[in-house]
């Protein structure tokens, strides 16, 4: 079976006041229809710049879609006439971004800016296509959505700009939907309800969903499998459950240390110490390796490629040799 | 009349300072002003000649009699002798004029935006006011009450021209009194006085010596308006004058009205070139405007 | 939008327009010598009788407060005073010239408006691009120059060397039995070069003002949404970035108003054009004071209406500020 969207060897790179830089590096990645694929890692991964890079909407210059391809559907998107994309952008696949506060145009209604998604890839009447937005504010569980259409989006708060946003993004049924970090911005009882809307809404309209985080605790409520970014690379996938009970890269061990459980009081919140370094101090060896306790001179000259050493997938050369 | 601001030996000033060296415009900008001050100061010393006299044929073309490279206008004046001694008294207006519209601007808007209150809504409403008032015909009007010399056409155009840096300054305090240097400094117990003074307002200085800048620039324009019309000190020659007095001949010769136009241009142009260049070397994340 | 909103701030623009009045009057109280003689018009040659009945008129034997009394009574019905110089009432005099003047303004706010607006949008595609460089050049030099320096020479590069226009005045004498059409068309012909000798300056500056804007707004998320829905980028440009990037332009376009107004002032004198700058400038050469005066005050009434307007279409294009006061 061929993935719905199948993303590989990805090579993104920026032009940068240091020179150029690579963002994304062999970036392989492919989502089944129906299915929901955690990207995992901190700020500064490369996640964001992978659902853009899908998107179509890396700016270019100073970003480049340096090497391999995004398909969709058994169609090529790197390379596809702008025109194509804008097509494709909204109708095959929609995206949700963090910040629901600033994501949408504050001098329109949000009953509009539905309308104008639906209206940009379906040849309906604007009257139709309002009618449409009202039934969809309805859908993603917005109250008295008739009224709620014709508010500005300052009138609502952020976890109902947040279901505005993703009844924009299905409002063309879309394959894949992208999810940048939907709920970050959010409470934690709304991030809750947005999880369980996107689930349902996933049930309704088929949609495979990539879910992009930095939460560990989100992947585990949400994800089928999961991949997870370190520095413009994956390093470690697999199905959820095995990268949550059984994580092999030091990465992915300390991300799931990073997630609060009831009942763990043996040890305190862990953190991973130290910071995602700067794309352009990228040296030859494990990205990974000035942070992580096991480096050792491997690591820090060789570059660990993806492979299975035992469990599951993996980019480390510790896991490789049995020490960790 | 400086060619720059004075700079205090602090390290953001320097660095302001090293930022404004690189920055080709601005230092092209600081030749050009400095060119035209060192002329209309210095410039009869080399170049004898009245501006009044009446000395050739009216409207001599320039470049054909050696002697007066830039010809001669409707009465036969030396155009030349009329750009340098035009020059000084513009300059002077301009510079004195931005000098009260800041000192009015400044006290009023730091007392507005430091004391807050009913002096901020008071010093607002009237700053409100002024702004309503067209600034040109404004000026006009005080400059024809008090009969025009130098010293009233600099007083009208400031007292025309302070809302914006009023405005400004109380910006900046509103923003400036809530940090925590402030605080710091009422902590130890200094006076309203002192903080206004030597705490608040050498923070605020950046923005107030860009605004500073171009209020030279639209006081030198104004100065020119107002000569322009006939409004300016009848005893004194200037580039505005120069335009105004020739204009009825403009179809018949272009030279007389456009050699001091583009003294102004130049003179303006080259201070908004420093402006700029102060305002990129105090705001460097603001490169992009 | 809230009428309370619209009294409040016709009733503070009331409040101006009366300070405005009691500025004129302290104006004169103001001015070196007897207020009689001032009023009169040193150029007038004024006889003792004349003075005289001013002196009743303006009550300027009484007190000065009743003095003010009478004078801003005298305003509000409408009694601007006389012109000795033109012989009429101030009153008139204006009604015959700010007809020209508003034209002469709007046009040329609505010319640097929409050209402005379009060059910095158009720069804002390329922030360091060839359109970019020229708007921050031409911005420069259009504050650099003046007025009605510019004036001067579109009259000798448009009238004269290449004549297309005509290089003042606001109508021919010669159209003076034709038809409607012919006359508008007349007065277009001759509004051409005044109306962008004003327009350049504002031109330049809304160019850089618009271009920042917009490279401000096209960084926000909204404009990232937009592009995420499929939206071609023209409509991202100019429907979605611009009508955000539109609100300080139009702040600024108020704030402007006065501005213009003076600079109209000027072209006005170049141009020979019948309006109330030209009036000023006319009546300031004559020290003729009740009509200086008056064009004070209407010019300063046509400030007060454009900021009521600018605020009015600030509320409603920005949807933030609607239904709060």
């Amino acid at each position: 079976m061929t993935a719905l969207l199948d993303i590989s060897d990805l090579k993104v790179t920026f032009n940068t006041r240091y020179g150029q830089v690579t963002a994304l590096d062999s970036v392989s990645l492919h989502v089944n229809a129906g299915e929901t694929l955690g990207v995992v890692g901190e700020s500064g991964c490369g996640k964001s710049i992978t659902a853009l890079a899908t998107m179509g909407l890396i700016p270019m210059p100073p970003g480049r879609i340096a090497g391999g391809s995004i398909r969709l559907a058994d169609e090529e998107l790197v390379g596809a006439s702008p025109a194509r994309m804008r097509a494709m952008r909204g109708a095959d696949i929609a995206m949700i971004f963090q910040e629901p506060m600033t994501s949408l145009n504050p001098v329109f209604t949000v009953g509009d800016q539905i309308a104008e998604a639906i209206m940009l890839h379906q040849k309906v009447s604007a009257d139709r296509a309002f009618k449409d937005a009202v039934a969809l504010l309805d859908r993603v569980g917005i109250p008295s959505p008739a009224a709620r259409a014709r508010d500005y989006p300052h009138q609502l708060s952020g976890g109902m700009r947040q279901r505005v946003m993703i009844a924009m993004a299905v409002s063309c049924r879309p394959k894949v939907l992208i999810a940048d970090e939907p709920t970050t911005a959010l409470d934690v009882t709304v991030q809750a309800q947005i999880f369980d809307l996107l689930n349902e809404i996933q049930r309704d309209f088929g949609a495979a969903i990539v879910l992009i985080t930095h939460d560990m605790g989100a992947i585990s409520e949400m994800a089928d499998r999961v991949a997870v970014m370190y520095a413009g690379r994956i390093v470690e996938e697999a199905h959820a459950d095995d990268v949550l009970d059984f994580p092999q890269h030091p990465y992915a061990r300390g991300l799931i240390d990073c997630i609060p459980a009831l009942g763990r009081e043996d040890h305190a919140l862990k953190e991973i110490p130290g910071v995602v370094p700067p794309l352009h101090l990228l040296g030859a060896g494990c990205a990974f390796a000035e942070r992580c306790e096991h480096a050792n001179d491997r690591c820090r000259h060789e570059k660990p490629l993806l492979a299975n050493h035992g469990h599951h997938p993996a980019a480390c050369h510790g896991v490789e040799e049995g020490r960790i | 009349m400086t060619d720059t601001p004075d700079y205090k030996a602090e390290s953001p000033t320097l660095e302001a300072w090293r930022m404004f060296r690189r920055n080709v415009p601005a230092l092209a900008g600081v030749v050009i002003l400095t060119f035209i001050v060192l002329a209309t100061l210095y410039g009869t010393f080399f170049y004898s000649g009245d501006p009044y006299n009446v000395v050739w044929a009216p409207h001599e073309p320039p470049g054909v009699t050696p002697e007066f490279p830039l010809g001669t206008d409707y009465l036969g004046r030396d155009l030349v002798a009329g750009l340098l001694t035009g020059g000084g008294p513009t300059l002077a207006v301009g510079a004195a004029a931005a000098a009260i519209t800041m000192v009015i601007g400044i006290t009023l808007g730091s007392l507005a935006g430091f004391y807050g209150g009913w002096v901020d809504n008071l010093l607002m409403r009237i700053t409100e006011f002024f702004q309503v008032l067209p600034a040109l015909l404004f000026a006009m009007v005080l400059v024809t009450l008090f009969s025009p010399s130098l010293w009233t056409i600099a007083f009208a155009i400031g007292v025309v021209s302070w809302p914006q840096t009023a405005r400004l300054t109380r910006a900046e305090f509103l923003k400036i009194k809530e940090l925590e240097y402030v605080t710091a400094a009422r902590a130890i117990g200094a006076r309203n006085k002192r903080i206004i003074w030597k705490v608040i307002l050498p923070n605020a200085m950046p923005p107030l010596i860009v605004s500073a800048t171009l209020t030279i620039g639209i006081a030198i324009l104004f100065e020119a308006g107002l000569s322009f019309l006939g409004l300016g000190d009848p005893n004194v020659m200037s580039w505005g004058l120069m335009i105004g007095a020739n204009r009825d001949y403009i179809l018949d010769a272009w030279w007389p009205v456009t050699f001091p136009g583009l003294a102004i241009f130049l003179t303006v142009f080259a201070v908004s070139l420093i402006g700029d260049g102060l305002n990129d070397a105090f705001n460097p994340k603001l490169r992009e405007r | 939008m809230s009428s309370s909103f619209l009294l409040r701030r016709v009733g503070y623009g009331l409040v101006l327009m009366l300070g405005v009045v009691v500025l004129n009057f302290l104006l004169i109280r103001l001015a070196p010598g007897d207020p009689a003689t001032v009023i009169a018009g040193e150029m007038g040659g004024a006889t003792e009788e004349m003075l005289e009945s001013i002196r009743e008129e303006y009550g300027l034997n009484k007190p000065l407060i009743v003095q003010l009394g009478i004078y801003v009574g005298n305003v509000l019905r409408g009694n601007m005073g006389e012109s000795f110089f033109f012989n009429q009432p101030v009153a008139s005099l204006i009604a015959q010239r700010i007809g020209p003047t508003i034209l002469l303004v709007i046009t040329a706010q609505i010319l640097s408006i929409l050209i402005g607006v379009f060059l910095g949008v158009i720069a804002a595609r390329k922030p360091n691009g060839v359109m970019s460089g020229f708007v921050s050049v031409f911005a420069t030099i259009g504050y650099a120059v003046p007025v009605f320096w510019t004036g001067i020479m579109l009259i000798i590069l448009f009238a004269s060397v290449f004549p297309f226009f005509p290089a003042e005045g606001m109508q021919s004498v010669r159209l003076r039995g034709a038809d409607v059409f012919t006359k508008t068309l007349d007065i277009a012909h001759h509004l051409v070069l005044p109306a962008f000798t004003l327009a350049i300056i504002y031109l330049a500056q809304y160019a850089r003002l618009s271009r920042a804007s917009m490279l401000e707004v096209l960084g926000s998320d909204y404009i990232r949404t937009a592009r995420a829905k499929g939206a071609a980028e023209k409509t991202v440009l100019f429907k979605h970035a611009l009508r955000n990037a539109a609100l300080p332009i139009l702040t600024v376009a108020g704030l402007q108003f006065g501005n213009l107004i003076s600079g109209a002032l000027l072209v006005e004198t170049v141009f020979n054009w019948p309006g109330m700058g030209r009036l000023a400038f006319d009546s300031i050469l004559r020290r003729d004071y009740p009509t200086i005066m008056g064009v004070l005050f209407f010019a300063s009434a046509m400030v007060v209406i454009a900021n009521i307007l600018t605020d009015i279409s600030y509320r409603w294009a920005d949807p933030r500020l609607r239904g709060k006061s």
